[in-house]
């Protein structure tokens, strides 16, 4: 079809050009990839009719607990609903958003994170449940704030920039931040993409080793993995000792990336699952191996889509932002004069000047968020999520999250059909086999 | 493993003199001990040995795997002889001393205290280091001082290159006098004459900047 503008050249294409010619490298930005891909709308639930019949869907008990990384730690991680807050580092985010997070994680009973960058106080004091996350960077490593860990995260790669470490542009990295992470203030912070003291997954079973000897053997011990060479990454980060294994895809949210990162690597969270799940199948450890995926998850459809998949529990990050009031106009902020886009259409998370608070160390922006405030919307939306997880589980006839199995989901796209090996609505064919 | 480690942490509560005779070279041994205590190994020991230590002193008789005394916040290790890849990777204080030679990424990420080798060490020596000192007695491999960001690294024998942004800078007679100082602590009685390397700073910021991120310095 012949159309009025090149759609190879497109505005946006062409834009991007001039900004590189006057930039001299590559571009940042914050938020999450703006490429389209194959999604969890693509996927439908198959509820009750006459074959098998619904639980009352407003009243009926629908379990939703959540226990994770049970394989070898004395105290796994149980959580009252199977969404956590993911790990965003203070320095990405305020002291205010993440103490918010700590909250709104207490609230529900569920667990936050801590991010690159090592553990703010104030989260710690907040979240009931967190998790201590092992980076390569170890920024403000401490194993004193180790020993007190919910359950260990070691990071391998970040969905929205695998293969690569972390980034704070220099505006966000002021004194407490810098002393924190023993890095000179106001650096461009690119952090180390490999881990100091282990690279191959050989040498990751003796750090898993040691992390548990370090917690006395207590807590589960996680691994993170961007989503790339999902059912080799899974296997061998499962044979290395992994109690669970996070699996962040193309989708997720950052601080701070290069576009080119952000947008051409990875893949999308569907097929991720997919290929987690066959991969810990083949060696016997499904459902005995935690598998968390995370990236894009925005609703308790998206959420239950996600468990029904394969996963045991999943991760926010954006999602949760958002309702701390990310892209939203509020009475302090103005979005146009602050940060040149209408709210809904900021990704300016790396520069600092977020309009309402959560992504800055500015002491004034800072103040746009209220800590208490964001927390209850927090919970009041994890909440939600969890309520729309268990509508749907009861329309499907079942009392517990847990029991959402793929036969449970039918393709609305060929693309959706093949990626999570479900058979395209209408039709008994799954493609891709 | 467990037992071995359990019983070392309730030992160094209690403030003991402990010694570890056949450690086997088994990794991970001595992790995670929080008290000021005296521990005597004797024998190799494997990867992670002495790592996330706060405080106490640890001697090992014999050589040592990957990652020796890794993430140590406090304390002292003394390694008489040969440590693998990724010594003293991100300590925060304290110090390391290795009687021999080191391999690769000696003293990577490290964020304060120091690391001293009498012998030799492998390639990125210092690699994105962020503060503390390294001592070299010996010859320093390949890509010295990598991307570090600040911190000392002294070499007493050849550098084999300096990492990507090190740069040479003159040793004051005070830096000699200190560096000299801790080699005596540690039975070494030669004064030589030492490279210092330490960060040019020219990757501490983007070379440019967009307009939105130029509007929020």
């Amino acid at each position: 079809m012949v159309t009025d503008r090149s759609q190879v050249w497109s505005p946006w294409t062409i834009d991007d050009i001039h900004a590189k010619a006057e930039l001299g490298r590559y571009r940042i930005r914050g938020f999450s990839t703006f490429q389209k891909v194959t999604h969890f709308d693509d996927l439908t639930f198959l509820s009750t009719g006459l074959t098998r019949f619904p639980l009352e869907g407003y009243k009926e008990k629908c379990n939703t607990r959540t226990v994770l990384g049970a394989l070898n730690a004395e105290n796994p991680l149980v959580i009252e609903t199977p969404i956590y807050i993911t790990g965003m580092s203070y320095g990405a985010l305020s002291a205010n958003a993440k103490t918010a997070l700590g909250k709104a994680a207490t609230m529900v009973g569920t667990a936050s994170c801590t991010g690159d960058g090592g553990m703010l106080q104030a989260e710690r004091a907040a979240s009931e449940k967190l998790i201590y996350q092992v980076l390569p960077s170890r920024y403000g490593f401490n194993p004193h704030h180790l020993a007190q860990a919910q359950a260990v995260e070691i990071v391998v790669g970040q969905g929205a920039k695998p293969g690569t470490g972390g980034m704070l542009m220099g505006v966000k990295v002021l004194d407490e931040i810098a002393e924190m992470r023993d890095l000179p203030t106001g650096i461009d912070q690119r952090s180390p993409a490999r881990h100091p003291d282990w690279l191959g997954p050989d040498d990751l079973a003796v750090k898993i080793e040691q992390l548990r000897e370090a917690t006395d053997w207590s807590v589960p011990i996680h691994v993170k993995l961007g989503a790339c060479r999902v059912t080799d990454d899974v296997k061998l980060a499962a044979k290395a000792g992994a109690d669970g294994i996070v699996i962040d895809s193309m989708v997720a949210g950052t601080g701070a990336s290069a576009e080119v990162l952000l947008d051409h690597s990875g893949i999308p969270t569907v097929p991720a699952i997919v290929m987690a799940r066959e991969a810990l199948r083949e060696l016997g450890l499904y459902r005995k191996v935690s598998l968390i995926a995370s990236g894009g998850i925005r609703s308790g459809a998206d959420a239950a889509k996600a468990l029904a998949l394969g996963a045991d529990a999943v991760a926010i990050g954006i999602a949760a932002l958002i309702a701390l009031n990310c892209n939203k106009e509020i009475p302090e902020s103005d979005f146009m004069s602050e940060v040149g886009v209408p709210a809904g259409s900021c990704h300016h998370c790396h520069t600092g000047k977020c309009p309402v608070g959560i992504t800055t160390q500015d002491p004034e922006l800072m103040k746009r968020l209220d800590p208490d405030e964001g927390a209850e919307r927090v919970a009041n939306f994890i909440n939600s999520m969890t309520m729309e997880m268990a509508l749907l589980t009861r329309s499907l006839g079942k009392g517990d999250v847990h029991s959402l199995e793929p036969e449970d989901l039918a393709a609305l796209t060929i693309e959706a059909s093949a990626m999570a090996q479900i058979p395209l609505v209408g039709t008994n064919k799954v493609f891709g086999t | 493993m467990r037992a071995l480690n359990r019983r070392l942490k309730d030992l160094a509560a209690e403030g003991a003199e402990i010694t570890v005779t056949n450690p086997g070279a088994r990794h991970n041994t001595g992790v995670g001990i929080f008290h000021p205590c005296k521990i005597n190994i004797e024998g190799s020991v494997g990867y992670y040995s002495a790592s996330m230590i706060d405080g106490p002193e640890i001697t090992i008789h014999g050589n040592a795997g990957w990652a020796l005394g890794e993430n140590m916040m406090s304390g002292k290790i003394v390694l008489t002889k040969d440590a693998g890849a990724s010594v003293a990777s991100t300590i925060r204080g304290g110090e390391v001393f290795v009687g021999g030679n080191v391999g690769a990424r000696a003293g990577i990420s490290m964020k304060g205290g120091a690391l001293i080798v009498k012998g030799n060490s492998g390639f990125l020596t210092g690699f994105m280091m962020q503060k503390g000192r390294i001592i070299v007695c010996g010859d320093a491999g390949e890509a010295v001082g990598d991307s570090m960001y600040e911190g000392e690294i002294y070499v007493a024998g050849n550098v084999g290159s300096l990492g990507n942004d090190a740069v040479v800078e003159d040793a004051s007679e005070d830096e000699l006098l200190d560096v000299w100082a801790t080699l005596e602590r540690y039975g070494i009685a030669e004064r030589p004459t030492f490279t210092k390397i330490v960060s040019g700073k020219k990757l501490y910021h983007m070379d440019s900047l967009e307009r939105l991120e130029k509007a929020a310095i």
